[in-house]
């Protein structure tokens, strides 16, 4: 059962934990992947056992493109966890796939939690975080062979509105 | 036709230990003299109770041992898994075990050293755990506390509809000018927003220091009874008139998934509560909202229907939920400022409120004397509440409900 150390945070991905594996699995070779139901198409996240449209048990791991836009974020200016206090502040944001954004209902979205990093994996600028800023995954390899999907800016020009807290 | 359950049911006691941050004993201790306060606020014995119900999310002590302890010879007992939207779940559950047979007057309690101990907010032994599952998904980021998984929900709210720090900050200001009122409360100085502002950044731009709960070290208690029973007991039965355990919205751990994500699991609630009860947000007199940030009372009370969505920072710094305003909120000054037993202590005030009971600084407020002058180190007495309402959270994924007239 593989486990990695990260910041002080202790993870186990055993292989029988198939809403988590094949996730890591493809980020090992850099390709961003959700789960796909297998009777209604539709796509999920997060990854779950069964597709919450359908009830299907059937599914497969699907790559997605990787890009998107900020939906919402946080800055971190307190981490209660000692691990990522040489990071503080950093950004976290809540990126929404170009895939089927408002399918199957309106407002429905693929929207995935990670950090919004730089060229170099530092947490970025906090004055260049803005909801709705287009982004892009980038991958982000450990040395103990744990590969984590980030986010960065991808320079695209926003498509709608952009939004950042004026403190 | 009214709901058959409604008014079938009373909160006929309530008990807690001290808020501190250095109770120096055992939950079990802790639990065991919440339960005894209770009991005596009730004028029951151990004989009379049957039914005991608690919930825990890190550390706790069992309904058993309580039992053991003060010779209860329970008829139905159950430790649940849970957090701030326990309290009311378990009100009903009491009410259910009741209604079935199980048993016939039931104890539920919360024990937690919460700040001396297990601390919520994710840093000790629960930041030491090993992550699986999906945590997974969200820690290895550092997105680990209650306030980071409901700040996107809480950004979000800032840029649909403007919602300012200043108006969060209102939420605690009028907490601490009702808990500086409380004798029993842990933080008792008046705050202005100017403090909440300066206060540092937990997380930007939804929180500074002071928009974030307590944690204390604290048991509370409250017996749930019949209303048949309740009228031959010590105090005014406080009357349920409606509850509602855990609704959700969809995808309820997965609250990012459906927008807007400003909606919450009240959303879904609020129709169904105010039709068990027969009444709307309009004729509650005090609320009880559940305030482990400045932003869930904002959120809880869009959802409720108190404000239009959106309006809830304006609702909240336009003096209606101050003592002396239209609807006053959490009286007792709450999670941000009594303390924090995972929902309870604000379903406690509600009770005393209803009573005509709140403990304030009034010179004969024992005997129901109070002033109605609420400044600082005065009175936070009500004047004659008749219905009040509680809102339990549990994250923006869900909450809980509940009706109380006296
Ligand atoms: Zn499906």
């Amino acid at each position: 059962m593989p486990t990695y150390e990260y910041r002080g945070l202790v993870l186990h991905l055993p292989e029988l934990d198939q809403e988590h594996w094949g996730y890591f699995e493809a980020a090992r070779r850099h390709q961003l992947v959700v789960k796909r139901c297998l009777d209604c198409n539709l796509l999920r996240w997060e990854p779950g056992p069964s597709c919450p449209f359908c009830a299907s048990l059937r599914w497969e791991w699907a790559p997605v493109s990787g890009k998107g836009e900020i939906y919402s974020y946080q800055i971190v200016y307190h981490s209660v966890h000692p691990g990522f206090r040489d990071w503080v502040p950093y950004p976290i944001v809540l990126v929404e796939l170009d895939e089927q954004r408002g399918i199957p209902t309106p407002g429905y979205g693929l929207r995935i939690a990670a950090n919004l990093v730089d060229a170099q994996f530092r947490p970025e600028r906090e004055e260049r975080v803005a909801i709705g800023a287009r982004v892009q995954v980038v991958f982000m390899d450990l040395p103990n062979g744990l590969t984590l999907p980030q986010f960065a800016l991808s320079g695209e020009p926003p498509r709608g509105r952009v939004w950042r807290h004026a403190g | 036709m009214p709901h058959p359950l409604r008014d079938r049911y009373c909160i006929v006691g309530v008990g807690e230990t001290e808020y501190s941050q250095h109770s120096g004993r055992s939950t079990r201790a802790m639990a065991v003299e919440a339960v005894k306060k209770a009991m005596d606020d009730a004028g029951l014995t151990p004989k009379d109770v049957d039914g005991l119900l608690s919930y825990h999310m890190g550390d706790s002590t069992p309904s058993t041992a309580v039992a053991s302890d003060l010779g209860i010879r329970p008829n139905f007992f159950m430790d649940v898994s849970g957090g701030g939207s326990s309290t009311e779940a378990l009100i009903g559950l009491a009410m259910g075990a009741i209604e079935v047979g199980m048993c016939h007057t039931v104890a539920i309690y919360r024990s937690m050293n919460g700040y001396s101990q297990v601390r919520i907010g994710g840093t000790g032994v629960r930041a030491a755990a090993p992550l699986s599952g999906s945590a997974l998904l969200t820690r290895p980021y550092g997105l680990i506390s209650p306030l980071q998984q409901f700040a996107f929900a809480f950004t979000r709210h800032m840029m649909e509809y403007g919602t300012t720090n200043e108006q969060l900050a209102m939420v605690k200001v009028v907490h601490s000018r009702h808990a500086s009122a409380n004798p029993k409360a842990f933080k008792k100085n008046p705050v202005s927003v100017e403090d909440v502002l300066n206060s540092r950044w937990i997380v930007k731009p939804v929180a500074h220091l002071l928009d974030c709960c307590l944690e204390t070290d604290n048991a509370t208690c409250i017996i749930v009874t019949s209303a048949e029973r309740a009228r031959t007991l010590r105090q005014r039965p406080i009357y349920i008139m409606a509850v509602q355990g855990r609704g959700t919205r969809p995808f309820p751990d997965n609250p990012w998934a459906e927008a807007p994500i400003t909606r919450i699991g009240g959303t879904y609630i609020a129709p169904r509560i105010f039709e068990l009860a027969g009444v709307g947000p309009e004729d509650v007199d005090i609320t009880g909202c559940y305030d482990a940030f400045t932003f869930t009372v904002v959120l809880q009370f869009e959802a409720y229907g108190f404000c239009k969505v959106g309006e809830g920072g304006h609702y909240v710094s336009s003096g209606i939920i101050a003592l002396g305003g239209k609807r006053p909120n959490n009286t007792s000054g709450g999670h941000l400022c009594e303390g924090y037993t995972h929902g309870m202590n604000m379903v406690i005030e509600n009770v005393r409120q209803l009573r005509g009971q709140a403990d304030d600084y009034c010179p004969g407020w024992r005997e129901g004397r109070h002033t109605y002058h609420y400044g600082p180190g005065g009175c936070r007495q009500v004047k004659d509440p008749e219905i009040a309402m509680n809102m339990g959270w549990g994250t923006p994924g869900y909450g809980s409900a509940l009706i109380l007239r006296r």
